[in-house]
């Protein structure tokens, strides 16, 4: 298989599961706004930083409001942690390895890209935005489902396996993040409004129901977030999402590097501490995770990607 | 049984040109008697419902083609006529023969050309007709490909005349296209019309891309493992032949890659990017032109080739089809010669003629040619698909003044044929049988062994009256049938 092949289907994985969690963030972070009393004083520029983009959207000069940080975040084409360009830009990595995918899954993204181009603008600014954003996480499933029950087992449906489990631990990682926002504002609050807030963490990855069922009954923060660290059977859970990626890497040749840094990322996973836990340390162990997975994917780029300048 | 006789009032209005399928009594060509019937007895709605059948095959086989000028839109679906067009085998094997003679001594002569320049020397062609061309690439000088074969892969455009006779029209010895085409024709015309084949001997085109696969093997550097690496190298899906780059790749079971995918290392050789490391290549069947090939020795700023490819071919390390500068013999101005090519090479008669051409370049020649401007056809000497040329009898006055002053300026470039009475052959438009202007592109494959495409490409020119075929200005395609006569 071709290094650009591999590199493409990739990141296609990584775009297509980028676009449906970026959807699922904005829409879990939307829905604690409105849980939260104004006089918390939690805005959207947390959003921006959570997902990693606080110098960027500076740079794009748009009004610190809540219309202005969720244009970047939706609707922004230029903007590199947008759902309209994570939408384009799988867009353009399907169009360039249509000869090895199902043609279904061309068809499938033209029209979410056409959908997210009229929808995305209006949904920035209020209009239906949790009918947009759902529907993208629908679309964006559908397209996953096409993927995943059509490819054969063969080279580039291990790649596309690859990004999106790395991808989709990342935001993981980003949405427990979010999550950390409730116990460091405050902790009266969360004993007020606690299994509801945390309820809407585990809704906002579709895991609630996982987490009654398999977990606890009573849903308390510190095992929400244990669960989406280290959650052995979780799909969404970051430990489920490494061990997923390392399942790829055996079927790739000359996986070593690659295997490693995603040890070293299992290697974080522990369960948190029921007793005081802060949230800079959540926001600090997340950092890492981060940083683990960005070692994980530099060691596929190096070994498969192989470009000019070994980068 | 007349052909369309049964549609509505109309009779098919052959006698005008001739046609491929009905002699010019009405009676159709013994060769085409039984496809004759076969389609006479289709009512108009039949006919009608057949074309939507080939239509829908084609979508749903994701035949397609784009025009550059289409911005985003990359795909449109490929234009063929349901009736196909047949040309008896006894006549087809004497065009084989001489489209054989025609690449041997094609590549022949750039050999020569490269390195000792007997040619020139000998005054067959003139010099400056060779040093003044843009296909004569420098760095092409003191090489010899495997075999002495330069041009691997020609498409060479055929058309008949108002008599009958079959002439070269042009020899495409670059990047010819349309091969995909030749063999989808065949799939879908046998889908929808499987009865058809249990009537007729219809030789086979469908061993192509084995044919194509030997041909690039033949030629792999002699140190090559014994399955030598094949690639397929494209410009990207935004080329107008993509389509093709991609079937080819895919039938002959080889990669098919991007400038970007290819590297060439200290050693000069030729290696793929892939998800194994870098592997050795030894035969880059190229669809990418000359300029763009290798940015250290052509166009600095391409983005499509390979630093160093060039270094690697003339070290002998890998193949490239067609070689560079094979471009040198399909000047417009250089086949007004390939008679006396083949005769100098040879020592045998063109098997089939050149249509009659004047150069520009000879003073007398330019004056006939401005004089009778108005009944010729002017071709620039390096331009394909039918891009920058003049149709006299079909152009405006002040078209004529446009190319008068063209040709004045810069006579090297240009050539004048007469306007042919191309052939037609009965085509479906609005319901009806009508006769459009044919023309017939044979592919040719020499490598160690020269093979030719039984028929090839057959281009219609779908607006009435019109003799332009390509496909990027509203032309169309038939199914091309060479067929063996009844025992």
């Amino acid at each position: 298989m071709l290094s650009r092949a591999a590199e493409r289907i990739y990141w296609t994985g990584r775009y297509l599961e980028r676009a449906e969690n970026t959807a699922r963030i904005v829409q879990q972070y939307s829905q604690l706004l409105l849980d939260l009393p104004e006089e918390v004083g939690v805005g959207w520029s947390e959003l921006v930083r959570i997902v990693g983009a606080t110098d960027a959207f500076i740079a794009s000069g748009k009004p610190d409001t809540e219309t202005g940080i969720l244009e970047f975040l939706l609707a922004d084409q230029d903007s590199y942690t947008s759902l309209a360009y994570s939408v384009l830009m799988a867009r353009n990595n399907i169009r360039n390895t249509r000869d090895l995918l199902p043609h279904e899954a061309w068809e499938n993204i033209n029209e979410l890209y056409q959908e997210t181009r009229r929808s995305l603008g209006p949904a920035a600014g209020g209009e239906d935005r949790f009918e947009v954003l759902a529907d993208c996480i629908g679309e964006c499933q559908k397209l996953s489902g096409i993927l995943n029950g059509t490819l054969s087992h063969h080279g580039p449906y291990h790649f596309l396996s690859l990004g999106q489990s790395i991808e989709r631990a990342d935001m993981t990682s980003r949405i427990i993040d979010v999550a950390a926002a409730y116990i460091q504002h405050n902790e009266r609050l969360v004993r007020r409004y606690g299994s509801s807030l945390w309820t809407n963490v585990l809704k906002s990855v579709s895991g609630f129901q996982m987490y009654r069922q398999y977990c606890q009954p009573q849903v308390e923060g510190v095992r929400v977030m244990g669960f989406l660290l280290c959650d052995e059977a979780f799909p969404r859970s970051i430990r489920y999402c490494a061990d997923s990626a390392r399942s790829s890497c055996t079927k790739l040749p000359r996986a070593q590097a690659t295997r490693a840094a995603l040890e070293s990322v299992k290697a974080l996973l522990r369960p948190i501490p029921a007793d005081r836990v802060s949230a800079a340390e959540v926001t600090a162990l997340m950092d890492t995770v981060q940083k683990r997975l960005g070692d994980a994917h530099q060691a596929v780029a190096t070994t498969w990607f192989l470009h000019e300048d070994g980068s | 049984m007349v052909i369309g006789m049964r549609l509505g009032q109309s009779t098919y209005p052959a006698g005008d040109f001739y046609d491929e399928l009905i002699a010019s009594d009405g009676s159709p060509r013994p060769h085409a008697a039984k496809l004759a019937d076969y389609f006479s007895n289709m009512q108009p709605d039949e006919l009608i419902a057949r074309q939507r059948a080939v239509d829908k095959t084609i979508v749903d086989m994701g035949i397609s083609f784009t025009i550059y000028s289409e911005g985003d839109n990359i795909d449109r679906a490929w234009p063929l006529d349901i009736i196909p067009r047949a040309m008896p085998g006894d006549e087809w094997n004497r065009i084989e023969a001489g489209l054989v003679q025609r690449v041997r001594a094609l590549n022949l002569f750039i050999d020569d050309l490269y390195n000792d320049r007997r040619i020139l020397d000998d005054k067959v062609v003139p010099a400056e007709i060779i040093d003044s061309s843009r296909n004569y690439l420098q760095p092409c000088r003191g090489f010899s490909p495997r075999h002495g074969v330069w041009a691997n892969i020609c498409g060479s455009d055929l058309v008949r005349g108002g008599d009958g006779t079959v002439y070269v029209l042009e020899d495409n010895l670059r990047v010819p296209s349309g091969v995909s085409y030749m063999l989808e024709n065949r799939n879908v015309i046998k889908r929808v019309f499987p009865s058809l084949f249990q009537d007729h001997r219809v030789r086979p085109v469908s061993e192509y891309p084995t044919s194509l696969s030997a041909m690039l093997q033949s030629i792999a550097p002699p140190a090559s493992a014994d399955r030598p690496e094949i690639v397929v190298l494209t410009p990207g899906v935004y080329n107008s032949a993509y389509f093709e780059h991609s079937y080819l790749a895919r039938t002959m079971g080889v990669e098919l890659v991007e400038g970007g995918d290819l590297l060439v290392g200290d050693d000069d050789c030729a290696y793929l990017r892939s998800i194994d490391g870098l592997t050795r290549v030894d035969t880059i069947y190229r669809r990418i032109d000359d300029v763009f090939l290798d940015p250290e020795v052509f166009r600095p700023d391409s983005m499509l080739g390979v630093p160093g490819l060039m270094r690697a071919w003339r070290a002998g390390n890998v193949s490239l089809a067609n070689a560079p500068g094979s471009g040198v013999a399909d000047d417009k101005v250089v086949y007004s010669y390939v008679p006396d090519i083949i005769r100098y090479y040879l020592q045998e008669d063109a098997i089939i003629p050149n249509v009659p051409t004047w150069r520009c370049s000879d003073p007398k020649h330019l004056d006939h040619v401005l004089a009778k401007l108005p009944e010729l056809v002017v071709k620039p000497a390096n331009e394909s698909g039918g891009y920058g040329m003049l149709v006299g009898p079909h152009a405006t006055r002040k078209e004529h003044e446009q190319f008068r002053a063209l040709l004045k300026e810069d006579p090297r470039n240009y050539i004048a044929q007469p306007t042919l009475d191309l052939s037609t052959a009965p085509t479906l438009c609005n319901g009806a049988l009508e006769p459009r202007h044919v023309d017939l592109r044979p592919f040719i494959l020499q490598g160690e062994n020269v093979a030719v495409t039984a028929g090839g490409l057959t281009r219609v020119a779908l607006r009435k009256g019109s003799l332009v075929v390509n496909s990027s200005q509203g032309g169309g395609s038939k199914d091309t049938w060479i067929v063996e006569a009844d025992r």
